[in-house]
């Protein structure tokens, strides 16, 4: 038998599909993105990429839409971060405490996990229309004039971080709070019953025994659903750009967006990889952070 | 059995999306197929099939008549896509060096992207020299004068073929402004009265779009030759954006924008356009292209409209921004006959003669048409013609690159915003000028 | 009897709340995609529609082109959802149970690939794609969407070969099997769970890729249905009816197939984001 799993060519025919894909789909562009990134290139270069080191990134320095896309990127990283943890967790502590229709509830809230976010994105972009929407529920249900002088939502510019973004976040967190939920759940039901049995035979409250138990049992997966998360919000593109596309004045640009913009509107291949390996090297600190950080030993269960 | 069929049905998909895949390798060049036809391709920014605008479906005639004309001896196939990602897929055919044959392309540093890459000389452009084409059948005489090939002119060739011309206006609606009692304004300070007229009325004076920046500069440049910008002399060094002169325009912007709709800041220029059709707003300031636009979204909607639409310069400029769309041919084309021969249908008196009667916008050459089919708002822009000193570019067209342009446009919306004081986008365009284009 | 606590009924309410904070927008545009006017959508927005028409669907799919991007998105993420399994299983397959040095490493180097934000990949994919010839067909994007399902399905299926007991390939190698039919006949149906698992999030994620779909294809008949969707928003953004119509559209499946298998969809997704 070992003869046959040490087999030279078995092994080539399983192995070289994925490693060969891998490598030219993945692997080289990766290199090929970095070498661009420090060369000048426009799509209708005829010549070609040409070297001109660090250019690209120094020109990054001082464009004034990178800050405010980097801004608002970090923004979400630490938005949806933060508010995908109290809310999954909380979700997730309502869902194991109740029997009846606790799968329906589950069910509902993970469903636009499943749906596209281009389509999510036009759809809140309609709902947040100044014209109908929700201003016009609003004053439907009695509050006079609001469609004249109720928030701009999409439109407003004004604040460090924009009221769009906010806007944009908030459906982020609705379409995706489901997935963090899920994943609390899972850790949560694997927690033996028995635990919570004693806890409360020593006269803990059952939100005792959740900060007490709960909470220390199921930090591994806070990390991967952390991790999950920041990535997810650093490669933010289908929301933002169905419903803003970046603007109003690009305000509510993110890295991803920058990115399309530069590399596909604007044609400036160099400028634009050089973005990407930004956002490359900030996905791979994150991910190093929180998984220093937060998924520090793993408990016995 | 169930897993059979499955696998089959699946396996049929694969295949499926191969051959689809294989199919089109060959799209965007020209080619000879089988029965002797010579295949080109044409690059548009708008979908033929889905249009309403009357000047893109002028060009659909236009299609149809050479596919039928020569039929049997070439064959044209539009590849559309929309103005957004135009350019990037015309690069994307470039780079892959299946350039199509003949595409559509704004005058100004786009024009000179292709012509004149990395500034390179024409002659290693991307674009064909059309001179020879032009001497040829007495074709160049048909146009309307040498002037229309200004803006496609480079080291003395012609290397693309204007269209037709359409001149930045403003569009009012006249029931609102007698209602209002407001005039139509000669000058900025009448400008501002009307509004404020209209305003007291209750009806939202302008619509303007910000979300689609190249519209709120169009009026910023308006404003800017109103106080005597020259372009050229900024370019070259000789003169600073930080004279004065920006800041005032920027000044008159801010006080302009406080008669536009409250949700100026994102509209897109779609948006802004349907607020002046549907009656929302008294002025729309765009180019004439949207006579086009306003009458096929109109025609059955609200007919009346038409009426009701009229025209006047921006008040308080002697010359009027004015744009012709062009066609070039590609260097490396195969079929440089058919390539030519359609661009030539592109002008005779046909599409010339729809160009100005149905698609309201001014023809490039001497074609005589009948003014009283024209949409009435044709004869209102041909009087604004008509009075201007002269025309100009579109600013973001006329900025040294593409980028510059693009530049300035944003530096525009955020003054409109509020995040750049005048003054401070005079420092900016003059910091930005002097980094990278002089 | 029991009594009934006033924080059960509490968390109810509150659920029952969230509940119509997910629905409500679904339901909304669901309700106006049927109105038959803009007039009436600016007018009366949350009324049910006066006279029902599904013109809005006829015009979305066929002149909004949303009927041949459905077909296509079906397209590729069917053929994409084929070769990432089959590829992904095999190189699993080879990671954990045949016997070679450089196992642990391809592994890692595997990995390394969930790291990597697609958006670095796209200028160098799609300049080297239009020179071959693969930018704008469907191809194009079926060969990086595989590459990039690779990385979860190793992960999982890894796991679930590392489970099986030696016993069975044991006795398979006695019976004379070969190794491939080892991997297709015993391995490969052990693993189903996981096949399953990894088979849904990759046909999700690559049906609602909007991104790359959008970078490398051109031709509108070409298109996926969330590129389609996005791009239908351009010309078309002030006809509302028409716009959530579109929505309605590109929703619809999802939704369905949601409904119908939600337990074993939500358990299979999560079973893989904890293994990822």
């Amino acid at each position: 038998m070992d003869k046959l799993l040490r087999n030279k060519k078995a092994i080539f025919i399983f192995m070289a599909p994925g490693l060969i894909l891998f490598t030219f789909v993945l692997f080289i562009p990766i290199c090929q993105s970095l070498y661009y990134s420090l060369c000048d290139y426009k799509a209708t270069s005829i010549l070609g990429p040409k070297f001109v080191g660090l250019k690209n990134y120094r020109d990054l320095m001082k464009d004034d839409t990178f800050w405010i896309a980097l801004k608002n990127s970090l923004f979400f990283l630490v938005f949806s971060c933060v508010t995908q943890l109290i809310m999954g967790l909380f979700l997730a502590g309502l869902l194991t405490n109740i029997e009846k229709g606790k799968n329906l509830f589950k069910n509902i809230i993970y469903l636009p996990c499943v749906l596209s976010s281009a389509a999510l994105g036009l759809l809140w972009m309609f709902i947040f229309s100044p014209k109908f929407g929700i201003n016009k529920l609003i004053e439907t249900l009695g509050v006079e004039g609001f469609v004249k002088n109720g928030p701009l939502w999409l439109f407003d510019t004004s604040g460090f971080i924009v009221l769009p973004m906010w806007v944009i976040a908030f459906v982020a967190l609705w379409q995706y709070v489901g997935q963090s939920m899920m994943l609390y759940m899972a850790q949560i039901s694997g927690i033996s019953k028995s635990l919570y049995e004693a806890s409360y035979i020593d006269g803990c409250s059952k939100a005792r025994s959740f900060f007490h138990i709960t909470l220390p049992l199921i930090r591994p997966m806070v990390a991967t659903a952390m991790s999950l998360n920041a990535i997810g919000s650093l490669k933010f593109f289908d929301l933002v750009f169905n419903m803003t596309e970046g603007g109003p004045n690009h305000k509510t640009e993110v890295l991803a967006t920058h990115l399309y913009q530069q590399g596909f509107k604007y044609s400036k291949y160099g400028y634009a990889s050089a973005i990407g390996i930004v956002l490359l090297i900030l996905c791979l600190i994150v991910t190093a952070f929180i998984n220093k950080v937060v998924k520090t030993e793993q408990y016995e269960m | 059995m169930k897993r059979k069929i499955l696998a089959t049905l699946l396996s049929a998909f694969m295949a499926a999306s191969l051959f689809t895949g294989c199919g089109s390798g060959s799209n965007g060049s020209s080619s000879a197929s089988a029965d002797g036809v010579q295949e080109i391709t044409w690059m548009f920014w708008d979908d033929l099939d889905a249009t309403e605008d009357l000047i893109s479906l002028g060009y659909k005639d236009t299609l149809d008549r050479f596919n039928e004309q020569y039929k049997g001896k070439y064959h044209v196939t539009a590849v559309t896509t929309n103005l957004e990602e135009y350019y990037a897929k015309l690069n994307a055919l470039v780079q892959s060096g299946e350039t199509p044959d003949v595409f559509i392309c704004s005058p100004g540093p786009q024009l000179s992207d292709y012509v004149t890459p990395d500034g390179a000389s024409p002659a290693d452009g991307l674009c064909m020299n059309l001179d020879e084409a032009l001497a040829q059948d007495g074709w160049k005489d048909t146009f309307a004068g040498d002037a229309v090939f200004s803006q496609q002119t480079y080291d003395g060739s012609v290397y693309a073929i204007p269209l037709n011309t359409a001149a930045a206006c403003c569009f009012y609606n006249t029931e609102m402004f007698e209602d209002a009692g407001a005039k139509v304004p000669t000058n900025f300070d009448e400008m501002i009265d009307a509004c404020e007229k209209l305003q007291a009325k209750g009806y939202t004076p302008i619509t303007i779009s910000a979300g689609t920046a190249w519209c709120l500069s169009m009026v910023a440049g308006y404003l800017c030759e109103a106080e005597g910008v020259d372009l050229a002399a900024l370019a070259d060094g000789s003169a600073s954006w930080e004279d004065g002169k920006l800041e005032a325009a920027c000044d008159k912007l801010l006080a302009l924008s406080k008669y536009f709709q409250p949700t100026a800041a994102g509209d897109t220029n779609d948006v802004a356009t349907a607020n002046f059709y549907n009656r929302e707003a008294a002025m729309l300031i765009q180019g004439s292209w949207a006579i086009g636009q306003i009458n096929g979204e109109t025609k059955k909607s609200d007919p009346e409209f038409q009426n009701i639409c009229g025209v006047f310069a921006f008040p308080g400029v002697d010359r009027i921004i004015a744009k012709s769309d062009s066609l070039c041919i590609s260097k490396d084309t195969k079929c440089p006959e058919a390539a030519i021969a359609l661009v030539k249908m592109f002008t005779d008196d046909t599409a010339q003669k729809y160009t100005a009667e149905v698609g309201g916008k001014i023809p490039v050459t001497n074609v005589e048409y009948d003014a009283s089919k024209a949409p009435a708002q044709l004869s209102y822009v041909m009087d604004v013609f008509g009075n201007a000193k002269g025309t100009f570019g579109f600013y973001n067209e006329s900025l040294p690159t593409t980028e510059a342009g693009s530049h300035f446009d944003d530096t525009m919306v955020s003054v409109f915003l509020g995040d750049l004081t005048p003054a401070d986008a005079a420092k900016d365009m003059e910091e930005y000028y002097n980094e990278n284009c002089r | 009897m029991k009594k009934i606590k006033p924080i059960r009924i509490i968390i109810y309410i509150f659920l029952i709340a969230m509940a119509i904070i997910y629905l409500a927008p679904l339901l909304w545009v669901l309700m106006v995609s049927f109105k038959d006017s803009n007039h009436e959508v600016m007018t009366a927005p949350f009324s049910l529609p006066q006279s029902p028409s599904f013109d809005n669907f006829t015009f979305a799919w066929t002149a909004g082109k949303l009927g041949v991007a459905t077909l296509n998105s079906f397209i590729v993420c069917a053929v994409a959802l084929i070769f990432s399994m089959v590829i992904g299983s095999m190189a699993a397959f080879g990671i954990a149970r045949l016997r070679w040095k450089l196992s642990k490493l391809s592994l890692t180097y595997f990995l390394l690939g969930m790291m990597i934000p697609v958006h670095c990949l796209l200028i160098p994919l799609f300049t080297r794609f239009t020179r071959m010839g693969l930018s704008n067909t469907l191809t194009g994007i079926i060969i990086p969407y595989v590459t990039f399902s690779l990385p979860i399905t190793i992960y999982i299926m890894v796991g679930f070969f590392e489970g099986m007991p030696n016993e069975l390939i044991e006795s398979a190698c006695i019976d004379g099997a070969t190794i491939y039919q080892i991997f297709a006949k015993v391995c490969l149906p052990l693993g189903k769970t996981g096949l399953f698992v990894t088979g849904l999030m990759t046909f999700v994620g690559n049906w609602n890729e909007l991104l790359l779909a959008m970078v490398f294809i051109s031709d509108d008949f070409k298109k996926t249905l969330p590129v389609s969707l996005s791009k239908f928003v351009g010309p078309y953004n002030t006809n509302y009816t028409q716009m959530f119509a579109a929505i309605i559209i590109a929703i619809i499946p999802t939704v369905v197939v949601y409904c119908a298998f939600s337990n074993q969809i939500v358990d299979g997704l999560t079973a893989g984001a904890v293994k990822g």
